[in-house]
């Protein structure tokens, strides 16, 4: 259970994880349980976000409340979705190294024959299985629940979202594990990678509307997760390969910079 | 033998806090070498260069004849670390700790783990966030000796240990050098360092004044010696012999800084009543004075 430092990692979270799933899985039961009373109205719903500024409905995902897919875009996938995953992929990113130097014990850890390469590694693929595994919960929640309440998706839509979701949480996560390993800091790791978050995403949601900041559209990572809307149209490969890219390229910086520095007491 | 440890010029600064400055020492396979020091005088900074948590703005250290950068790895295979800091994994059950420590590292004989836990009389079972401060060390100990390394690095081991666990300790530093193995211990406590260790490095303000054999150390330190007579003595009676370098009368009593024998003292106290005697092991502060002379300041 503990023989590794990626497993044990995870054993350190599972209480955590156990509550983090409660919350995917009881997030998802109330979107599924009010599907038939959005279904029903669905006309006057639509209407209503036609009324409102661009901005807001492109925050909204381009909401349709007539089918399943423009539903769930619109509410789990458009914001309640990746704000909880990008808190838990941030947290667990923030923890990997800066949690370990905060608390005192990173010290002992390398002093065992593991490269700082190899913990690190370690750490990366802890809190990549933990978000993919509460992705996959989602995935998993809303096809079990959803036909519960008359909420029938198709298999592949519903997959690539919860992939992008997956992509982009981890994306963020691993931005927070490569600012928590430059600074030594979990408090640096949050801020920087939420505040990025928020940012990102804002601009995600004014640029289709603001015409000085449609140039800018491509560099918010929450474009490459939503404007394809995957849960109708499926895979995106370039929307993948970005999302993924970041992941890598953040992972490897923190490579870089956690070989040269000194580690604080 | 090669030497196990050898600094050279080692050198860690951090802007305008003080590390290390141009260390140069080495330690003997199979000797127990006693880093003494006041606290942030700089031994945690030389033993974090040796394992390469931080590494040296000039010099070198090699450990085992291999380069603490290049050979980081080896090093740390070789070696068993107990640090300064005693943070542990503190959700976890002292078994469980120990058995991820023994799973990162390998080639760990479990039953000898075990069997430590025994002689430390440690309760393995329950969780190290639950345990006493003293239970917490036991493991940190153990976690260190477990896999049997050739080099020990002990970061002010017996600090907070009870008297019972650290007899324990010294019968474990015993063994280790009756196998020939080596360890480096880092202390503030002058009279643990001198009843362990075979030589000392004496590091004060980040430069090592000083490499000596415990028994040449213990000669020229300074120790107290306190003499209550049955009536006023003068000092004048004490202050020019041998080894004498202060006296000090209060009342009844004389207060003597003496450094070496103390038998020239004892005999002239012989000439007069004396109710009470009291010599003081040296402390780190005597020690540095020693070396640095009387009536240096800031010594310590």
């Amino acid at each position: 259970m503990v023989r590794t430092v990626w497993t044990k990692t995870l054993r350190d979270q599972r209480r955590a994880l156990g509550w983090w799933s409660l919350g995917f899985v009881l997030t998802v039961f109330m979107y599924a349980a009010f599907w038939p009373n959005v279904h029903a109205n669905a006309a006057q719903f639509n209407q209503y976000i036609e009324r409102m500024p661009a901005a807001i409905k492109n925050m909204m995902g381009g909401a349709n409340f007539g089918t399943p897919e423009g539903y769930l875009q619109t509410e789990l996938f458009s914001f309640l979705g990746p704000v909880l995953l990008l808190v838990y992929a941030i947290g667990a990113g923030a923890r990997s190294i800066a949690g370990e130097e905060e608390a005192g014990t990173l010290d002992l850890l390398l002093s065992t024959p593991l490269a700082r390469l190899r913990v690190l590694l370690n750490k990366f693929g802890a809190m990549l299985s933990a978000t993919l595994y509460l992705a996959m919960l989602t995935w998993l929640a809303l096809m079990v629940l959803g036909p519960l309440y008359e909420l029938h998706l198709p298999l592949g839509g519903p997959v690539a979202a919860t992939l992008n979701l997956f992509l982009l949480a981890l994306a963020f996560g691993a931005v927070a594990l490569l600012v928590g390993t430059a600074t030594g800091s979990k408090g640096a790791a949050v801020g920087v990678s939420s505040g990025l978050a928020v940012v990102t995403f804002v601009l995600n949601t004014l640029a289709p509307s603001v015409d000085a900041l449609k140039p800018f559209r491509f560099l918010t990572p929450f474009h490459y997760y939503s404007a394809h809307q995957p849960i109708t149209n499926g895979f995106n490969g370039i929307d993948i390969l970005v999302l993924f890219g970041i992941s890598l390229i953040a992972l490897l910086l923190a490579l870089a910079t956690f070989e040269r520095r000194d580690l604080a007491t | 033998m090669a030497d196990v440890i050898v600094a050279d010029g080692l050198t860690k600064s951090y802007g305008k806090r003080r590390g290390v400055i141009d260390l140069s020492f080495s330690v003997q396979p199979g000797e127990v070498f006693g880093y003494l020091g006041p606290n942030g005088a700089g031994k945690t900074t030389t033993i974090r260069t040796m394992l390469d948590f931080i590494r040296p703005t000039n010099g070198r250290v090699s450990v085992f004849g291999l380069d603490s950068r290049a050979d980081s790895i080896e090093i740390h295979r070789r070696s068993g670390y107990l640090p300064g800091e005693r943070a542990l994994y503190e959700r976890l059950t002292g078994v469980e700790f120990l058995a991820h420590f023994a799973a990162l590292r390998g080639d760990v004989d479990w039953r000898f783990v075990l069997g430590l836990g025994e002689r430390f009389d440690c309760d393995l079972n329950a969780r190290i966030r639950s345990l006493s401060h003293g239970n917490k060390q036991k493991i940190g100990l153990i976690q260190a000796f477990m896999h049997r390394p050739e080099l020990l690095i002990l970061d002010e081991p017996t600090q907070g240990l009870d008297p019972l666990v650290q007899q324990e300790f010294h019968q474990l530093v015993e063994e280790v050098r009756a196998e020939g193995r080596t360890i480096f211990l880092s202390s503030h406590v002058m009279p643990e360092v001198e009843r362990l260790c075979d030589r000392v490095g004496i590091i004060r303000e980040g430069r090592l004044i000083a490499v000596e054999d415990i028994g040449d150390l213990k000669a020229r330190a300074l120790r107290t010696l306190e003499i209550h007579f049955a009536q006023p003595v003068p000092p004048s009676a004490f202050s020019r012999l041998p080894g004498v370098r202060d006296v000090e009368q209060h009342g009844d009593t004389l207060r003597l800084t003496v450094a070496g024998r103390l038998d020239p003292i004892v005999k002239a106290a012989g000439q007069f009543e004396v109710v009470d005697l009291a010599s003081h092991e040296p402390s780190l502060e005597d020690v540095f004075l020693a070396f640095y002379g009387k009536g240096e300041k800031g010594a310590g």
